[in-house]
This record gives C-alpha cells, sequence and structure tokens, in this order.
C-alpha cells in the first residue's frame, strides 16, 4: 500500500521520481557500477604510475625564487661586495648573441631576452633576491627584481652607435634602476624594495642568455656585451672584480652550447663579458625536469574512457533491449527522462572523479616528491580547482556520451564518437610538428579544450618558452576551457532532446 | 484472412519439403541422396545421456536423459527453468556441461560437418541483425552449410515469408520471426529439428499452421523436438513427451502410455448423493475422493461393481465412467514436486 | 572454412553498417591528412616534420572506424544473440573467428589502400604549397621512394592489425561498447601516457610497447636512428598485441558458453 501513498505526491515533483528511478537503474547494474568505479581507480593508478614512475634522486635541487616559484638563476656574474648602501654604473655598447646550429656551428642570432647589464642580489645563490637593469637583445632595456618582477625602461637595441647608459642606487632595501641614452639624461626606470639583500650583497655585471625558442624547440644560445665606464660608488669593498658563473649545474640550466664557456675579460673598467642561462622564473622549457598536476592526472584519460562507456550504454541499452519502452511508458515526458538521466550520470560521475582525483593527486605529488621529482607549485586553491575541474570534466563528457548515445542509439558508435572528439585532438596537439597556432586553435575550439583545467603552469611575458597546450599552457583559461566541453553537452544533449521527441522511441 | 492462403496445408508442405509424397519415410530417402558423412544408422535423432551442468550455485542440468525418435513429434515440457533451453543449448554446442553427452546421429555437434544438414534448430527467433532481410539472413545461413541460394527461396516460401522476405528483419512482428526461424531450421533439410518454444508469440491461426508443420515433418520420417512451458501447447501435436523438472527428464514415454499411467483404474461418478455412496464404497474397500460437486472419483474397485454396490443401496447416480485423466493433469502431477517457482515468486532462470 | 568465409561475406554485405564503416575510415584518414598537410609551416630551419609520415597521420583517425567494424562485427552478433544461429550453423568456434578475421582483412585492405593512397595524394598536392619542396631537402612523395613505400604499405597493414586487434578484443569481451572503449582505451592511451610519465627510459618503453606508437613508426622516413623502435620492427609490436587479442579472444570463445 506504500506505493499508492507514494505516488500521491507524484505530481509535484515528477522529476526528483525519475531522477530516484534512473539512481535505482544505474546503481543496480554492476557493469556501470565497476567501470565508474574504475575510472576513479584508473586516476588514483596512473597517479601511482606517474609518481613512482620517474626517479631524479641526486638531481640538483631546482632553484626556489623568494615568492616560492622555480626559477632559472644561472648566469655569468662579474661582482663585488656591496657592504651597505652604494651606487654602480656603466655603459652598454653591444650585445651579441650565438645560436647553435648545429654540433659546433654557432652562428650569430637574435635571442630577444639574452640580457647584460647591472644587478645587486644578495648572493650568489642560487634563488636569493635581487634587484637588475639591463639591456636585452629585444625588449630595450628592463629593470628586473626576485625574478618575475619586471619593468620596461628606453626602448630599442643597443650597438657602438647606440649604447645604453645603466645605473643601480641602493639605499637599505630599496634599489632604484635609472637608464639613458647618452650618460647625462637619466630617466628612472623603477624602485624596488627587495627584501633580504642581507647587509653584504654582491653587485656587478651580469650576461645571461636563455634558450632560443624556434618552433616547438629550444638551443641554449650564449651571449657576449661590451661594457664601458664602469663605475662604483659607496660601501663597495676593495679588490678586483670577480667572474663566476652563478648557478652552474642546476635542473633550470642547461648549460653553454659545445665550445663556448662564461667568461670576462678587460679591466679599467672595460670589461667584455660572455654568458649563458637566464636569471628570471622557470617555465617548463627551462625546466624540463619538473612535473605538474596535469602529468599526476594523467589517468584522466583512461577515466575518461571508462566513463564514456558508462554513459553511452546508459541509454543505448534501453534502446537495444527495448527497455526504454518501459521507462517511456513509466515516465512520458521523455525530455523529463533525458534530464534525469544526465542528472543522475553527471552527479556520480562527478563524485567518483573527484573522490578519483583529490586520492590521485595527493598520491601522486607524495612519490613524485619521495623520489626526488620537483612538481611545479600550486596554491591549494589551485589544487581544489584541478581537482573539481577533472571531475566535472568526466562528468560532462559523460553527459556527452549519454546524449550521443540517445542520437546515435547504437553503443560502439557512441562510445568512438564521444572518445575521438575528445582525446583524439589532444593526441594532434601533442604531435611535435604540430604548429603552436594549429594546437592553440585545437585546444579553443574542440573538446580537448576542457583538459586546460589541469593547468597549473603560469606564462610569464619575459621568458621565452614554448607555451603550447602540450608542454601544459592552454590558450584558454580552466573554467573557459571547461565551459567549451560544456557547450558541446549542453548542445548535445539539445539534439538528443529534441530527437527524442520527435522519433518513435 | 490472407495470410492464411500463404499458408500451405500440411501435405503440401512435406511434399516440399522433401520433394516426396506425403508419408514416404524420410530416412530411406536421406540415404539416398549423396551425403559426405556416412548415414549414422546405430543412432538416429538425438540421444541425451547424464547432462550435467551448473550456473554458479544453480543446478541447471541434474542428469538429463533422454531419446528423440524420428518419425515423431516428441514434446519437451517443463516449468519455467527446469532446464530445457540449457539442454538443447549444450545439444547444439553451444553450452559446455560438466558431465554427459548429446549425440545427433550418434555423433556430437562439434563433429558434424554441415551441421545444418543434420539438425535444424531454433532457439530465439528475436537472434537477428535488424539491419538485414529476411532472404539475406537465410543466404549467410546457406552459404555457410555450402547451400545454394535456390533453397533460401525454397524455405521462404515453404514458411509463407515470400511477401516480406527483402523487408528488414528489424520491423518484424514476433510471429514472422518464428516463421523466419523455422525457415533457417528447414534450410539443410534436416533429419534432426528442434524447436524451443515456437509456439511463442504466434497468433491463433499460425498456432494451427504450427502444428500441422510439425505433424507433417515427423511423417516425413523426421526427429522432431519441441519444447514448451504449457502442456496445452503440445497435447495435440505429440506423439511422445519427455518431461523435465529440476534439471531432469521425469518422464520419457509416450502420450497414451502417460495418460494411462496417470488414470489408473479410477472411475468417475456423478451423484447427487455424494455422501452416501461414499459410505457405501469406502465401506467396500474402495478409495473415494471428491473432484467436483456433483463428482467423486473412486479407485479400488472395477466400474461394474460400483454400478451393483450403489443399485443394492440404492444410492441415486447419473453417470459411471473410466476416468481418462488430461495431459495437463499427468504433467500437474509430474512437475508438482519439480516446479522450483510457484506462483508466490517471480524469478526465473533465464539460461 | 570455404562456406564458413562464404558466409561471414554474405553477413558483412547485406548490410549497410560495415561499408559506411569502410567509407568513414576512408574520408576520415584523408580528411586528417590533407588537414594536417596544410597546417605545416616552414621555417628556415626546415619544415620540422616527415612530410610522408605527416600525410599519413590520418590514420591515427581511420582506424577509429576501422575498430568499430572490427569490433561490431562478432560484439553485434553476441549482442543480437545471433552467435547462436552462427555457432549453430559452423561448430568450429576458431574457424568461424578465422572467417570473420580474413574477411576484416579483405575489407580493411581495400579500404586501407584506398585511404592511404588518397592521403598520400593530398600530401603530394598540398605539401608543396606550404614550401615542403626539394629547396628545402624534401623531395615530392612518391612511392618509388623506397620509406615511402614502406610507410604506405606498412599503414595499410597497420589498420589491418588494428582491426584483427579490434575483433580479438571483442570476441574476449563480446560487448560493442565496453569492447571499442578497450581497444581506443589501449591505442589512444599509450601516446598520451608516454608523453606524460617521467623518466626517459619509461618514455621510450611506453613508445615501444604502444600498439599505436609501435606500429605508426613504420611510416617514419626520415630521422629512422631516432625512432623509439625500427619501422617493421614496430608493426611487429602491433601485430604481436593483435594475436595476443585473438589468442584470448579465440580462448575464450571456445571454452565459453554462447
Amino acid at each position: 500500500m506504500t506505493a499508492a501513498v507514494t505516488r500521491s505526491r507524484s505530481g509535484r515533483n515528477g522529476l526528483a521520481q525519475v531522477v530516484r528511478a534512473e539512481w535505482t537503474k544505474f546503481r543496480t547494474v554492476r557493469g556501470w557500477v565497476i567501470g565508474t568505479v574504475a575510472a576513479a581507480l584508473m586516476l588514483v593508478l596512473f597517479a601511482a604510475l606517474t609518481g613512482a614512475g620517474s626517479v631524479q634522486h641526486g638531481a640538483p635541487r631546482v632553484p626556489v625564487g623568494p615568492g616560492g616559484e622555480p626559477v632559472t638563476d644561472s648566469f655569468y656574474f662579474v661582482h663585488r661586495p656591496l657592504a651597505g648602501d652604494g651606487s654602480i654604473t656603466v655603459s652598454v655598447s653591444a650585445l651579441r648573441s650565438s645560436i647553435p646550429r648545429g654540433l659546433a656551428d654557432l652562428r650569430p642570432g637574435v635571442v630577444p631576452w639574452s640580457k647584460a647589464g647591472l644587478i645587486i642580489k644578495q648572493s650568489t645563490r642560487q634563488g636569493s633576491p635581487y634587484a637588475a637593469i639591463m639591456v636585452t637583445g629585444g625588449h630595450g632595456v628592463r629593470m628586473q627584481d626576485d625574478y618575475v618582477g619586471d619593468t620596461a625602461g628606453l626602448p630599442g637595441p643597443v650597438s657602438a652607435a647606440s649604447p645604453r647608459w645603466l645605473r643601480l642606487d641602493r639605499s637599505g632595501d630599496a634599489i632604484t634602476g635609472r637608464a639613458s641614452a647618452d650618460g647625462t639624461h637619466w630617466t628612472t626606470v623603477g624602485t624596488v624594495h627587495v627584501s633580504g639583500l642581507g647587509p653584504t650583497a654582491q653587485g656587478g655585471l651580469f650576461v645571461a642568455s636563455p634558450p632560443s625558442v624556434h618552433g616547438m624547440g629550444t638551443s641554449g644560445s650564449v651571449s657576449t656585451a661590451v661594457f664601458d665606464d664602469l663605475r662604483v660608488q659607496g660601501s663597495w669593498a676593495g679588490g678586483d672584480w670577480a667572474g663566476d658563473q652563478v648557478g652552474p649545474e642546476s635542473p633550470s640550466f642547461s648549460g653553454y652550447p659545445p665550445n663556448t664557456s662564461g667568461s670576462v675579460t678587460g679591466s679599467a673598467g672595460r670589461f667584455t663579458v660572455t654568458g649563458a642561462g637566464d636569471i628570471a622564473p622557470a617555465v617548463r622549457v627551462t625546466l624540463p625536469t619538473g612535473g605538474t598536476l596535469g602529468e599526476i592526472l594523467t589517468g584522466t584519460f583512461a577515466a575518461l574512457i571508462a566513463v564514456i562507456v558508462v554513459g553511452a550504454l546508459f541509454i543505448t541499452t534501453e534502446y537495444r533491449k527495448k527497455l526504454i519502452h518501459v521507462t517511456l511508458a513509466a515516465s512520458p515526458k521523455r525530455i523529463r527522462v533525458l534530464v534525469a538521466k544526465a542528472t543522475v550520470l553527471g552527479a556520480v560521475t562527478f563524485v567518483a572523479g573527484l573522490a578519483g582525483a583529490a586520492v590521485a593527486v595527493r598520491l601522486g605529488e607524495r612519490l613524485a616528491r619521495a623520489n626526488g621529482v620537483y612538481i611545479f607549485p600550486v596554491t591549494s586553491s589551485t589544487e581544489l580547482r584541478v581537482e573539481l575541474g577533472v571531475a566535472a570534466l568526466l562528468a560532462t563528457a559523460s553527459i556527452i556520451a549519454l546524449s550521443v548515445g540517445a542520437v546515435l542509439r547504437h553503443s560502439a558508435g557512441a562510445v568512438t564518437t564521444v572518445i575521438v572528439a575528445i582525446v583524439l585532438p589532444y593526441i594532434l596537439v601533442a604531435i611535435p610538428f604540430m604548429p603552436a597556432s594549429v594546437a592553440n586553435w585545437l585546444t579553443r575550439v574542440t573538446p580537448a579544450a576542457a583538459f586546460a583545467v589541469q593547468q597549473t603552469l603560469v606564462r610569464y611575458h619575459q621568458v621565452s618558452g614554448v607555451y603550447t597546450p602540450y608542454e601544459g599552457y592552454y590558450p584558454l583559461g580552466p573554467w573557459a576551457g571547461l565551459a567549451v566541453l560544456a557547450g558541446y553537452a549542453v548542445v548535445s544533449l539539445a539534439v538528443a532532446a529534441v530527437l527524442l521527441r520527435r522519433r518513435d522511441a | 484472412m490472407p495470410r492464411r492462403c500463404q499458408i500451405p496445408g500440411r501435405n503440401q508442405v512435406a511434399a516440399a519439403a522433401t520433394g516426396l509424397e506425403p508419408g514416404t519415410a524420410y530416412n530411406r530417402r536421406h540415404e539416398s541422396v549423396s551425403n559426405p558423412e556416412p548415414a549414422a544408422v546405430s543412432a538416429p535423432g538425438i540421444v541425451v545421456a547424464g547432462l550435467r551442468k551448473r550456473y554458479g550455485a544453480t543446478l541447471a542440468l541434474d542428469g538429463m536423459s533422454f531419446t528423440v525418435r524420428p518419425g515423431r513429434v516428441t514434446g519437451f515440457v517443463g516449468p519455467n527453468g527446469a532446464g530445457k533451453s540449457t539442454t538443447m543449448r549444450v545439444i547444439l554446442g553451444l553450452d559446455a556441461v560438466e558431465e554427459g553427452t548429446a549425440l545427433i546421429e550418434g555423433r556430437p555437434y562439434h563433429g558434424l560437418r554441415h551441421p545444418l544438414n543434420h539438425v535444424g534448430s531454433l532457439l530465439d527467433a528475436s537472434a537477428l541483425h535488424p539491419g538485414r532481410s529476411a532472404r539475406h539472413h537465410l543466404l549467410w545461413l546457406a552459404h555457410s552449410q555450402g547451400l545454394p541460394a535456390r533453397r533460401v527461396d525454397q524455405v521462404i516460401e515453404q514458411v509463407g515469408l515470400t511477401s516480406a522476405a527483402r523487408r528488414k528483419a528489424g520491423g518484424y512482428s514476433l510471429g514472422m520471426r518464428q516463421r523466419l526461424g523455422i525457415a533457417a531450421a528447414l534450410l539443410g533439410d534436416p533429419p534432426v529439428i528442434m524447436l524451443d518454444e515456437p509456439f511463442n508469440g504466434m497468433d491463433p491461426d499460425g498456432i494451427i499452421w504450427m502444428r500441422g508443420f510439425l505433424r507433417s515433418l515427423a511423417a516425413e520420417g523426421r526427429a522432431v523436438l519441441v519444447s514448451s512451458h504449457l502442456m496445452s501447447e503440445v497435447q495435440d501435436t505429440a506423439d511422445h513427451l519427455v518431461v523435465v523438472g529440476r534439471g531432469r527428464a521425469i518422464a520419457d514415454a509416450g502420450v497414451a502410455d502417460l495418460i494411462a499411467a496417470a488414470s489408473r483404474d479410477r472411475v468417475a461418478l456423478r451423484t447427487t448423493a455424494g455422501r452416501h455412496a461414499t459410505r457405501v464404497l469406502t465401506h467396500a474397500g474402495a478409495t473415494v475422493a471428491p473432484t467436483g460437486r456433483d463428482t467423486i472419483a473412486v479407485s479400488g474397485l472395477p466400474a461394474d461393481r460400483i454400478v451393483t454396490l450403489l443399485s443394492e443401496s440404492a444410492v441415486p447416480f447419473s453417470e459411471v465412467s473410466a476416468h481418462r485423466a488430461t495431459l495437463e493433469e499427468v504433467y500437474l502431477e509430474l512437475t508438482r514436486e519439480a516446479v522450483e517457482f510457484h506462483a508466490a515468486t517471480s524469478g526465473e532462470v533465464v539460461r | 572454412m570455404r562456406s564458413a568465409l562464404h558466409a561471414e561475406w554474405t553477413k558483412v554485405r547485406t548490410v549497410a553498417g560495415p561499408l559506411w564503416l569502410l567509407l568513414g575510415a576512408i574520408a576520415a584518414t584523408v580528411a586528417l591528412s590533407a588537414g594536417a598537410t596544410s597546417v605545416v609551416t616552414c621555417t628556415s630551419a626546415g619544415c620540422g616534420g616527415d612530410p610522408t609520415r605527416l600525410s599519413l597521420i590520418g590514420v591515427i583517425l581511420g582506424q577509429a572506424p576501422v575498430a568499430v567494424l572490427a569490433v561490431l562485427i562478432i560484439s553485434g552478433e553476441f549482442g543480437s544473440g545471433m552467435i547462436r544461429t552462427t555457432l549453430t550453423a559452423a561448430p568450429r568456434r576458431i574457424t568461424v573467428l578465422a572467417a570473420k578475421a580474413v574477411t576484416l582483412t579483405g575489407l580493411v585492405s581495400a579500404a586501407g589502400t584506398v585511404a592511404v593512397l588518397g592521403s598520400l595524394l593530398t600530401g603530394w598536392l598540398i605539401l608543396p604549397g606550404h614550401g615542403v619542396t626539394a629547396a628545402r631537402g624534401h623531395s615530392a612523395l612518391s612511392l618509388a621512394d623506397g620509406p615511402t613505400l614502406r610507410a604506405a604499405v606498412g599503414s595499410v597493414l597497420y589498420l589491418i592489425l588494428i582491426a584483427l586487434l579490434s575483433l580479438g578484443v571483442a570476441t574476449a569481451v563480446r560487448d560493442s561498447a565496453a569492447g571499442i572503449g578497450i581497444v581506443l582505451g589501449l591505442l589512444y592511451l599509450f601516446p598520451i601516457l608516454s608523453q606524460t610519465i617521467g623518466g626517459p627510459h619509461w618514455q621510450r618503453l611506453l613508445q615501444q610497447i604502444g600498439p599505436m606508437n609501435a606500429g605508426l613508426t613504420v611510416q617514419a622516413t626520415t630521422d629512422l636512428h631516432d625512432l623509439p623502435i625500427g619501422p617493421w620492427a614496430g608493426l611487429g609490436v602491433t601485430a604481436g598485441w593483435a594475436a595476443a587479442a585473438l589468442l584470448a579472444g579465440g580462448l575464450l570463445l571456445r571454452t565459453g558458453d554462447a
């Protein structure tokens, strides 16, 4: 008699009942429950594999800047101690870079972010705080501090005909950078506060030459700068200028091109300095050994296949076994049935995905760190975003599979269509010779855009890198990428709804 | 009734199927046809011996044994889940058994080179590709046996599917699918025919046609095994019955023998003075049981003795007759113990 | 075997699905190849790739309809129950599987040849317009060129092996959705895993054992010494996968109840 009692409530809230019915259907088919649990386990399993599979014991430590981010801190430094306040001035009349074109074939080239100038740094320890003013290969005069800070100064390249005068003034923690085109008229580029410089800092000339990016690849470059008219005032220690390579052994420094090395020559205020490396935040190409959450969550692809199979079967089985007739006899409002199915499937997949991702991220990070692998740091809110995003990605994909299944009424066809639509663009993106423009286009308009929810890497305008989806840099933001997939879900659900209403069951 | 016109009469069917006059012994004809396999004279028909099979904890077959002889329709009856379909799948080599053998013309199914020339079967009429037409379905089957396409058209005509043969099978009614399944079973003109629940989904016309058809197949000398869970479906068709329950044959006998056995020496008595009659007959040593409002069944006394006793005691009665059990009664009595699932439980073992 | 083959061939040609899937495989292969070759950009440093391989890249999409066809050819029968009819007609189950494999091989080799030739043709037409010319050290695509011929023939063989792999998997799991899911997982997960899993040793290993990565090395015509596995050896790996899948499918078909 309870059935009759329950039914009296049905008029008002029919959807809840259909949802409940669909939930009962879902949980009573063992294969679907297993598939969903398997999806969560895939995330964990592949995280464990990724974490345990890479071993970097004994690798040099990744230098970390004052802000906690990984940095490249490898450059040629011509320095003297500065025990207090003081200033330093120099002119730069040349900055030339060379890029190898093969073994022992060094050719002149432009390295946009090659750097030559003045720097005051806490110490020669990698990752220590600093402020610097410099001329660059393609971005004019810049004032930079603590790896991430960057301010533009005078534009234009430097040459013997058009040299640049640079000046740094230290007053306590405040360092002011100035530049001039003639040595008399100075403009202030910026004043920065560098905390932790300490009583005795190191100051002097530096040359850095980050890897040159061409297409999808990079090659180490080397740059040589000609400095003139070096003058210091204030609490500088006496003695000679010492030339040192900062951070010669570092995961974020690939070393000098063959047959080159850092050097300093000259005296009496005129120096020629050759250097390689960079003083900047590390990005993927400069820190290839670093791991990301996206890599730990590689299992997303396997999980995706599992949830797509379950999602498609959730509707196509009904057609194959003619169960749809029973379903529609029980709830004649067909759209409501579709919505209920999508709700149940999406919710179940989301929960399984979230559980899997949460465990996977923690396990993967732990295993990787235990193996000496450096993971690009993320804030806890970013980590939560990645986990929620993966769960949402899986849930949305399962709803797309459900919709395509309702349209095609054929499990194999639906499964293939959805897997190919979501996974194949990602594979194409990863093809080495795929131009960045195409890769970016693919990750903007195809369902693979949703993998942006996994991105945790930050791109820096002051670092030339390969900012492609393959390297972990997506053209769309995390939620925007997911929105693209959601758009596909909405469209496919709408098509399914229209066809479900229009066609015979 | 237009469909009626498409159904050939029993004798025409027989003639079409064999090319011989109805009633001609099938076995002889079969041996005379050039056939790559040596004719199995030792054990024609189907011999099933001691099949035992388990699905998990369920004992599906528990020593199933019976024989299907040529020239007669053998009814294979039993409640749902008694093991009929499983036995048929085992005979066809589809399911493996832990113990026992199932032989067709003395050989296991796997040993038959062109099996459809030896046994035609229909298990599940809806097991079709919905996008393929009936003709094409039969065509691939024919090709698998090296039979010509001509044979396909013959069987299509035989089962009365000609007008629908080129339509997609997905749109067929259950009755049409049954006919298509029968056509597939007839394709190789086999001496053994095995049909699982062929009456399912058939309309009354179809049922009448099916009965006649089965009888004609047996009349041609074929061994015909027909399963059903309803005795009424086979009682007018079968000559011989194998009654199964809980995975074993609980009776394997001729229909007449079964009825005789069940009837025993009971006498049906119609009287308005049931209580009086009971007292008189019990006193004389008979066993009496009421069977209806005015009827009682008497056993232990011959009919003439009963008449004498009742007349002597002045008990009024209107009828005394030898009781003849119906097949339904036989079936119910035999399977009473063997029924695994009573009405109260709704589950059914599917395989 | 001959009649089993005849029956399978009749089955395939009497429904519309296989034809459409094969046409779909051809269209998908050529379309992706055309798309990929038309976005090639050449810099002074070169065109950064292997023109033959790029022209044949459509195979990674075209293999999907091929896999669907192969899966459906057996799991469709399991789904409808028609497999019982098939096995009743031909009780030697391995013969049935072999007949299906041979039929598939025939169909896929025909469609694969068309798809591969079509892809090479689009590459031949499109690539010179994007600067992939002799001036940059790339000769025009030609089947007279040994490595290109090997890439073309190998691609057709690769598609056949993918079909056989799919057939084996589907025979083992007996369900079309699960079957195609497993097949596409095997194909597409290895390349993704090999990118993300740490350590060059693991990456190389994954590229050597993945049925798609390894098999498609047969398309390579340049930088052969940099390949994780040799072209024919790679195709051999795919063949190993196909053989293993068919073996597993065959054993399960033999022992399981139908």
